[in-house]
């Protein structure tokens, strides 16, 4: 027994995993780095971002370098413009920034181009045309901002990184952007109002996310007006089924292995699963508070991590969602509003 | 778990291999060590090499400038579409070569670029006069025109004179030293252009100057006056006259410093001896001045505080309820969206009597109507992302109740409000202001907008004063705008501008109107806020910046004349009654400064502060770190809210009476820091 005992506890020792996670929280102008060991999930760092310690500069978008040693984070706000900043993942330091348009949200980097696609959210602005930023990580250089819609809010890079897809909330289309190219190859009104093309009509459908299958076939979007998740087909550029959510759908995620598809239900403060094989609705989890945010997949597709936004003084959240038993695994309090997330390691 | 090692293997195979085949490649263009002059379009050519040195085609190439790739006025702009890059400014410039598509993963180079200027083709110099005097100096103004048909007003211009009558230094200065004729000949790559000069004897027999003052104290403005006579006697006017000092201090181990003007007008910094100087050719005279110390300072004490522990506190306001008793109402700061109200009839016993909560993280400001009835608080980081601002029933401090809450087009967050005759003006998102009729206070309504138009536009803060809006728009400064006044058409519904005044810094941030009592004059008072170090939520931070004050006499050309600036220390919010300035200078706490009088020069450093108090508490959010956000006097106590700490009352103490104890600590430690 007590050889078995040791067997076990060396097997653990040896093998077991730690994931690491990025999560900004907007209103604490904050980024927590998260550590769960299978088991539980704690904070191990927590990072002041900004520059003004009188000015709330709202991160929001977060991601990681693929190799690993860098992670970009997006402020909201400035002066009134945004920014992008680079930090180092050794000692989480910041290494250089520079400012792109209104309110930047979310963002990827292309493993085609190496280049990061940033869209400027310009939610609380005038209801203009905004833009997608492109910008050289390495020299940390805007090098051109492509136009879309009126207020592109998620977006994400197709799995060659060829191309580059966001939905505008607020003039209801999806955009795909060449990510060579750099300009806009195909859009998609998620109305079917092709006359209003780039222009303000309060889209019924409100899209807020946009995921791509790995299989580069498809993509996914949350209508977080609608309560719907649409399919879209990327040979034809055409809606091909729906899903019925619950309440305001926000963000989405597909695991790596392209089984699950997670949506966050902002309204309701839960996270729905489907199954992608047969596009079947397995589970609605509800989260430990209000206010759910962003989701990311770990790599060996086991784990979701959940962000929470909370409400007032309320703490951010993060939840862990068991991919193999659809349950709640942990949870861990982060900083207030807590919304961009990324996962950055498995560490052996 | 064994099932992870392969796929772990695997995936560290393909990074290493997805590594090595982006080193395979680089980037080759005949950017390399390329010069062009301003003006001049290039298409460059550029490519990749294997690791056998054989050429490869890059997919796509995206050329940009490592300065910045949309500001086309930066040394070198690119034209993705043509893909041609092109001179802008002369200096050493980077391009950018990226080479995208041909392996996963980042592949580029930088290059450098020198850009020169082009051949000068015309040159044209112009001088005031054809006849200048022994002893003065010649200033000729350049405009070149060069072979892409830009013009330039500078230029390493060689000068050259026909005899000994000029001389010519090596910075080009041009002085006459001899009469009689001569020629200046001024050349340029391969242009030449000629001046004849005629140079008599300075007809300047007398210099008489005079002043209206022989002592001052430190920060008093002189203004000297010059009068040049002739043989004759007669006078001579419009002679350029140049000023200077010398002085020394009476403090044996200071620098006797001041500043003296084109214009006459002289101020010291330091007590001491001064002789001034006019000098016109080669006549000067000289009389003494003895400047004094300012001898203002007085004993600020710590009369009472309301401690807001738990959480950041922002701005604040004090004011005359309609029981005729005395409250102040604070907001909070990243944290729960509480506003505390607080009774201030008794500045010793600061007393917490009510408080609301709103769904926002920040209540940045705070304000209060004239008639003491409507408070109206300020939402930002609101869960809803709705943030607007709430209108709060104050006719009972002591129950205060939530009347309505407004957010159309004020959804990105409210920095700051003011009210104004029944109306809010509230910002917008940082880049505008809203004004909001507030008649029916459960009802309001949106009935103006300004924003300044232009690419970029931020805004910090409004102030309203007479019908006139004082908005301050960061690297665009402030604008004056009529709001109701008048006097320029405008109204709440059609904002008028009268006027603008931007500076270098571009961190503007607050601005204040002062009509000052003892000179007429009027001025806006223009606050930076910096933060050079960046930011730590949880300890003390560093500041900078300080007070620019414009003298708006003639509103449509201010001139920036002095500035209140505190080494180490920058500025925030801050209040003026009586020509004195109570400003929250963030880790300085509040400053109380004597701004009577002219102003000009460094007011600080001339001894203008009448005293001052750290605002930090050591049972703070964050103990004694000082970090004043606002002050104001208010029925003569000085209020302020602490960032850390809450708010609290000083007062400034009398000036010191014979045989009296007020002050006693004046050349002390101070009692409360």
């Amino acid at each position: 027994m007590y050889r078995v005992l040791l067997a076990f506890l060396f097997f653990n020792f040896c093998f077991s995993q730690n994931y690491y996670i990025y999560v900004a929280a907007e209103s604490d102008d904050t980024v927590s780095v998260l550590k769960f060991d299978g088991e539980t999930i704690e904070e191990t760092d927590r990072i002041t971002v900004g520059i003004m310690p009188t000015e709330n500069e709202g991160p929001h978008g977060i991601t990681i370098d693929p190799s690993g040693k860098y992670w970009y984070l997006t402020l909201a706000h400035g002066s009134p413009y945004g920014s992008l900043v680079k930090y180092s993942t050794q000692n989480n330091e910041p290494l250089s920034k520079v400012e792109l348009g209104l309110f930047p949200a979310t963002m990827e980097i292309s493993p085609k181009t190496g280049l990061i696609y940033a869209v400027n959210f310009n939610l609380h602005g005038l209801m203009r045309t905004s833009t997608v930023s492109v910008v050289d990580p390495e020299y940390m250089v805007e090098i051109t901002k492509i136009k879309t819609g009126i207020m592109p809010h998620g977006s994400r890079i197709s799995a060659d990184g060829k191309s580059h897809y966001s939905v505008a909330m607020m003039s209801g289309e999806l955009f795909e952007i060449d990510a060579l190219e750099l300009s806009v190859n195909r859009i998609l009104s998620l109305d079917n109002n092709s006359k209003y093309r780039n222009a303000m009509h309060h889209s019924k459908i409100k899209p807020t996310w946009v995921s791509p299958h790995p299989n580069g076939k498809t993509l996914y979007i949350a209508g977080n007006g609608s309560n719907q998740i649409f399919v879209v087909d990327l040979e034809s550029f055409s809606i091909t089924d729906t899903l019925s959510t619950g309440e305001g759908p926000y963000n989405l995620a597909i695991s790596p292995n392209g089984k699950f598809l997670l949506a966050t239900l902002k309204s309701e403060g839960a996270v729905s699963i489907w199954s992608l094989k047969n596009n079947k609705f397995l589970k609605k989890i509800k989260n430990t508070t209000s206010v759910s945010h962003g989701v990311v997949v770990s790599p060996d597709n086991k784990y979701a991590f959940i962000s929470l936004e909370g409400v007032g003084g309320e703490p951010g959240k993060v939840d862990v969602i068991n991919l193999e038993t659809l349950s709640l695994q942990g949870s861990v309090n982060v900083g207030k509003q807590a919304g961009g997330i990324a996962f950055w390691k498995i560490e052996q | 778990m064994k099932s992870k090692l392969p796929y772990l293997l695997l995936l560290s195979f393909l990074f290493v291999i997805t590594s090595a085949k982006s080193q395979e490649y680089y980037v080759k263009s005949n950017l390399e060590n390329l010069e062009i002059e301003v003006g001049e379009v290039f298409e460059p050519s550029t490519y990749a090499v294997d690791q056998d040195g054989k050429p490869v085609s890059c997919p796509q190439i995206v050329y940009y400038n490592k300065n910045g790739a949309l500001n086309s006025d930066d040394g070198i702009s690119v034209s993705r579409r043509r893909g041609t890059i092109k001179g802008e400014e002369p200096g050493n410039h980077k391009v950018i070569a990226l080479c995208l598509g041909l392996v996963d993963g980042w592949l580029g180079r930088d290059f450098d670029v020198k850009v020169s200027y082009a051949k000068a083709k015309d040159l044209s110099v112009k001088l005031d006069s054809d006849q200048v005097f022994v002893g003065s100096y010649v200033q000729p103004s350049y405009e070149i025109t060069d072979n892409f048909g830009f013009t330039r007003y500078n230029a390493n211009i060689k000068i050259k004179p026909s005899n000994d009558n000029i001389q010519v230094d090596a910075l080009n200065n041009i002085k006459a030293v001899k009469s009689g004729k001569v020629t200046l000949t001024f050349s340029l790559d391969a242009v030449e252009t000629s001046i004849d000069l005629n140079i008599v004897k300075n007809p300047i027999n007398n210099l008489v100057l005079s002043s209206n003052m022989n002592t001052a104290r430190t920060g008093d403005v002189i203004t000297f006056r010059t009068m040049a006579y002739d043989d004759k006697n007669q006078l001579i006017s419009d002679l350029p006259i140049l000023y200077s000092y010398s002085g020394e201090s009476f403090d044996k181990s200071n620098t006797a410093a001041a500043m003296i003007r084109d214009d006459g007008k002289f101020v010291a910094e330091t007590a001491g001896n001064y002789l001034i100087t006019a000098t016109a050719g080669q006549r000067s005279t000289s009389i003494p001045v003895v400047i004094y110390d300012r001898g203002i300072q007085r004993e600020v004490i710590n009369v009472g505080t309301g401690l807001v522990q738990e959480r950041h506190t922002s701005d604040f306001w004090v004011f005359e309820g309609v029981d005729k008793r005395d409250y102040a109402v604070s907001g909070t700061w990243g944290a729960d969206g509480t506003t505390y109200f607080w009774d201030v009839t008794d500045p010793a016993q600061i007393r917490k009597i009510d408080s609301i909560q709103v769904d926002a993280r920040t209540v940045n400001d705070v304000k209060v109507s004239e008639d003491g009835r409507i408070s109206v608080i300020s939402r930002e980081g609101a869960s809803s992302r709705r943030n607007g601002i709430v209108i709060i029933d104050t006719t009972n401090p002591y129950d205060v109740n939530i009347i309505s809450e407004y957010t159309t087009n004020l959804t990105g967050g409210v920095h700051n409000v003011f009210i104004y005759q029944d109306h809010v003006f509230a910002l917008s998102n940082g880049e505008r202001f809203y004004v909001i009729n507030i008649e029916d206070p459960k009802n309001p309504y949106e009935v103006g907008m300004f924003e300044i138009g232009e690419k970029g536009q931020a805004i910090h803060d409004v102030w309203i004063e007479d019908g006139i809006a004082y908005s301050s728009n960061w690297k665009h400064g402030v604008y004056i705008i009529d709001v109701g006044n008048g006097v320029a058409g405008g109204s709440p519904s059609n904002p008028v501008v009268m006027s603008n005044y931007s500076y270098e810094s571009g961190a503007h941030h607050a601005t204040f109107p002062f009509k000052s009592k003892s000179t007429g004059k009027f001025y806006t008072i223009l606050g930076d806020e910096i933060f050079p170090q960046g930011i730590d939520l949880y300890s003390t931070n560093e500041t900078a910046g300080f007070l620019h004050f414009v003298d708006f006499s003639d509103i449509d050309n201010p001139v920036e004349v002095a500035r209140y600036e505190l080494p180490g220390h920058g500025s925030h919010n801050y209040w003026i009654e009586d020509d004195v300035l109570y400003v929250a200078m963030y880790s300085g706490g509040v400053r109380i400064v004597d701004i009577s009088g002219e102003l000009m020069g460094d007011l600080f450093r001339q001894g203008r502060e009448i005293g001052h108090i750290n605002t930090g508490n050591p049972n703070g959010f964050i103990p004694n770190a000082t970090m004043t956000w606002g002050a104001q006097l208010y029925k003569g106590h000085v209020f302020y809210s602490d960032h850390n700490g809450g708010i609290g009352s000083s007062k400034v103490l009398p000036i010191k009476p014979d045989n009296s104890r007020i002050n006693e600590y004046l050349d002390r430690p101070r009692l409360i820091d």
